[in-house]
């Protein structure tokens, strides 16, 4: 049998294509993949008009020179900075109170007079919000009881008792004991509540003032002094009538100034931030950061576009080109071309990648573009000059050679499975943890080569857990074109298994429904 | 070069192979499983050109046979050659043969033009000889007032057509037909046997389908019976006649006025009548004869003496009773 030469196969294959453009493109179970796609740039160019309306409006509210802005300093008063830079571009005050304590400046000792004077032989004081800070504990370091000559203190050494103290050491005598300069073993220190002390005066006597010495007399913290607390007198030591209440307080509502102003000297925005009118940090970046961007996009293209939109992209697109026709009952038509099943295959195929190509290749494209269309265009023009020509090239390359590799290996799979949600999973799982596997196996891979194409590494934190940074990187990049010759290699292994595949394939349209 | 990939340049397999007859499509031994359940059993034919038709109750394996023969599905075991060409090679034997399908489907995006004209595009056509091929080929199905309408849009008859159209398209020397005269209406049913007739003459293979005997018994030179999978009778359209002539016909006769009893004596005393069944209101019998002829006369002198006959209906006029006697003989 004469053998029908290539030319002829060819162009029956590019026949099948151009048919099969439109099942590639158009499919209507498979247009989410242009959500996919396009997703990136519009991305970059939401990002893009912000930043441009957003220099837009600085710019009508004023420009400042570089060393103007450069000279603001810290500790600076609004007012300064008004004066000397003008009218800020943008700007936000706002107030915040606070409650803070009052300074009571009476070094922990608080004195309470009682008029008119009483008789008692027992006083009691009662703790009932033991310190500012919160923490629950009593501390007196001396509780003073005067009568009216005001010069003997009636419960100096006197019998006292109270709540059970937090140690030994810190027992009630240690409010009687006359001194308070002992630290704390020469307290009162009880967090066993009621809190309570009481002083046994020995016989009912005349009582007009109460001086208590609070833990910031001891040389503690102010914030532990007594915040409530009253005191009671008795004749009997069981009938307790209240002479003094001490609510505290001590508090006051503080407000703070905070306030936020916005320079922009044509190319940064500083951000000045004053706390009660003085100038407290300022923040100076470029209002659109060209560098930053670029390691944006390098890093969508990288973690997104490669791993997860060409992925899907293709699982949609590749798979449906068998599937769908026997779904759709016709892909007997093609069995009956006086073609070989390989040429049908091929013409798939070529359809598949150029619609995916187009697709994808060409949102990579429309991305970058999206990414440098707001930026200044000398800067551009200097990117450009400098490398940016082939970043742009290599990055649609990596798009496209994404297309090849992911199509032939889903055109592979939707000839052998039904579902594609299964090996899908698997696929991915396997691209994911390429990182981890051995040399051998990670040449297996499409991502391998493809992460070797991309003309910038993708921005990882150095602080990231070596796991995930693992995962992100693969270790050994191939170079570029070992790259491309081992991802068409693969290319090649995954079309010869479907080529398998689509040979023995018979048409059983019943098991389909 | 308007034909850059043709039958012409490619020379014609099935001639060259089968140098010493005529081309054959050979069946050797063919069985096809699907799963358990058996397809076809261990088929052996060997049809010459002209028109055969494949006769058998649905399921009986029409289809599946024809599949085979065009490389749809692949027989499990056995060997099938299609005037030479192995149906394992697409590219040659689809260049010579046509497959008018019974799948009822067509591209979304198909006008019953652009359908065959693609298709045709696939035989290396240029598109300006493909679209006059495609128009050539309406016309012969008279489907061309619906050209530019979608498929998906046909009635049963015109898609049945269209498919038609595009097995012919190409000017195919085996043509293969699953039911092609289901649905067709009476004028295009007669010119789509006048232009069977015409392929056949020219040496051509067309080979039909039907489940219907009648339908195909007339047109057909050779008939392949077939049930559950296995040739029952194969031959020239006379021999399985007989076959089928030796197989007892029967008759409903219906009479005027209780006189059926009558009827029934008279007709009891021919030679050829085996068996006769009196209905409930002895208005009526089921009447087996041997011979339809005979009875055709009895019945002409029955009714000159003077018993008043109704109506004299044949009981037998479907398939499955022939199958069943068919295959009965057999075993």
């Amino acid at each position: 049998m004469t053998p029908i030469p290539f030319r002829g196969r060819g162009r029956q294959a590019w026949t099948i294509a151009k048919i099969e453009l439109r099942r590639a493109f158009f499919a209507k179970r498979s247009l989410w993949v242009y959500a996919l796609a396009l997703l990136p740039a519009l991305i970059f160019f939401g990002h893009g008009l912000e930043a441009t309306l957003r220099i837009e409006r600085l710019t009508n509210r004023g420009v400042i020179s570089a060393a103007l802005m450069d000279s603001v300093r810290e500790g600076e008063t609004a007012e300064e900075v008004k004066t000397r830079l003008g009218k800020p571009a943008g700007e936000n005050w706002s107030t915040r109170t606070q409650r803070v304590r009052q300074r009571a400046a009476n070094a922990g000792t608080t004195t309470h007079i009682i008029e008119p004077t009483v008789d008692a032989r027992f006083v009691r004081l009662n703790v009932i919000r033991p310190s500012y800070s919160g923490q629950p504990m009593a501390r007196i370091y001396e509780f003073e009881v005067y009568g009216p000559d005001g010069k003997v203190n009636l419960a100096l050494r006197r019998p006292a008792t109270g709540s059970q103290p937090c140690s030994p050491d810190q027992a009630p005598e240690k409010a009687v004991n006359g001194s308070v300069a002992g630290g704390e073993t020469d307290r009162w220190c009880s967090n066993n509540w009621p809190l309570f002390l009481q002083v046994d005066l020995g016989a009912a006597r005349p009582v007009t003032r109460f001086v208590l010495k609070h833990a910031s007399a001891g040389g503690e913290q102010d914030e532990s002094d007594t915040r409530d607390f009253n005191i009671q007198v008795s004749s009997d030591g069981k009938s307790f009538a209240t002479v003094v209440t001490s609510t505290g307080a001590g508090f006051v509502d503080k407000r703070i100034e905070y306030g936020q102003t916005v320079y922009f000297d044509g190319q940064r925005q500083a951000r000045l931030q004053f706390v009660d009118g003085k100038l407290q940090s300022r923040d100076v970046h470029k209002a659109l950061d060209f560098e930053e961007d670029r390691a944006i996009f390098a890093g969508i293209f990288q973690y997104f576009y490669l791993r997860l939109a060409i992925f899907f992209g293709c699982l949609g697109i590749f798979m449906n080109l068998f599937r769908a026709e026997m779904s759709n009952r016709t892909l007997h038509f093609w069995f009956l071309a006086p073609a070989r099943r390989e040429v049908l295959l091929a013409g798939k195929y070529a359809a598949g990648l150029i619609a995916s190509s187009v697709i994808f290749g060409g949102g990579a494209v429309l991305t970058f573009a999206a990414l440098l269309w707001p930026h200044d265009a000398v800067e551009v023009q200097a990117y450009w000059d400098a490398g940016g020509i082939s970043h742009a090239f290599w990055y649609a390359a990596a798009a496209v050679l994404g297309c090849v590799g992911y199509g032939s290996v889903f055109l592979a799979v939707g000839l052998y499975v039904r579902n594609p949600i299964i090996p899908a999973a698997v696929l991915l799982a396997w691209e994911g943890i390429n990182g981890i596997l051995p040399h051998m196996l990670q040449k297996m891979s499409v991502l391998y080569y493809l992460q070797s194409l991309c003309p910038v590494p993708a921005p990882m934190e150095s602080d990231a857990p070596a796991l995930i940074r693992l995962l992100a990187a693969p270790a050994a990049p191939a170079s570029g074109p070992g790259a491309i010759l081992g991802l068409l290699l693969l290319t090649a292994f995954a079309l010869c298994i479907a080529a398998l595949a689509v040979r023995r394939m018979q048409i059983s349209y019943g098991a389909e429904t | 070069m308007t034909v850059p990939v043709s039958a012409e340049r490619y020379g014609e397999p099935g001639r060259s192979a089968n140098a010493q007859g005529p081309p054959a499509v050979i069946f050797d031994e063919v069985s096809k499983f699907y799963g358990e359940v058996l397809g076809v059993n261990r088929v052996t034919l060997n049809i010459p050109p002209g028109i055969t038709s494949l006769v058998g109750p649905n399921g009986s394996g029409k289809t599946t046979l024809m599949n085979m023969m065009t490389g749809l599905i692949f027989p499990d075991h056995g060997r099938i050659l299609m005037r030479g060409i192995s149906p394992r090679d697409p590219e040659a034997l689809m260049r010579v043969t046509g497959y008018a399908t019974q799948y009822d489907t067509a591209p979304r995006w198909a006008t019953g033009f652009t359908f065959i004209t693609t298709g045709l595009l696939l035989f290396g056509y240029e598109r300006s000889e493909a679209e006059s091929r495609a128009w050539k080929a309406l016309e012969r199905v008279r489907l061309t007032d619906a050209a530019t309408r979608k498929v998906a849009a046909y009635s049963k008859g015109m898609r049945q057509r269209v498919r038609l159209a595009q097995a012919i398209a190409h000017d195919p020397d085996l043509l293969v037909l699953d039911e092609p005269l289901n649905g067709l209406d009476p004028l295009v049913r007669a010119e789509t046997i006048d232009m069977f007739r015409s392929l056949a003459a020219e040496g051509k293979h067309v080979i039909l389908s039907s489940h219907v005997l009648q339908e195909v018994d007339l047109i057909s030179d050779q008939v392949v019976l077939i049930a559950n999978g296995m040739i029952v009778a194969e031959g020239k359209i006379r021999n399985v006649r007989d076959e089928i002539d030796e197989h007892p016909s029967q008759y409903i006769i219906r009479c005027r006025g209780r006189d059926a009893s009558g009827v029934a004596a008279q007709l009891f005393r021919e030679e050829h009548i085996t068996e006769i069944k009196l209905h409930e209101d002895r208005l009526g019998m089921l009447v087996m004869t041997r011979d339809r002829e005979q009875f055709a006369r009895a019945l002409g002198r029955i009714a000159l003496d003077g018993h008043r006959i109704d109506s004299v209906v044949p009981a037998d006029e479907n398939v499955d009773a022939l199958y069943e006697y068919l295959i009965g003989g057999e075993s």
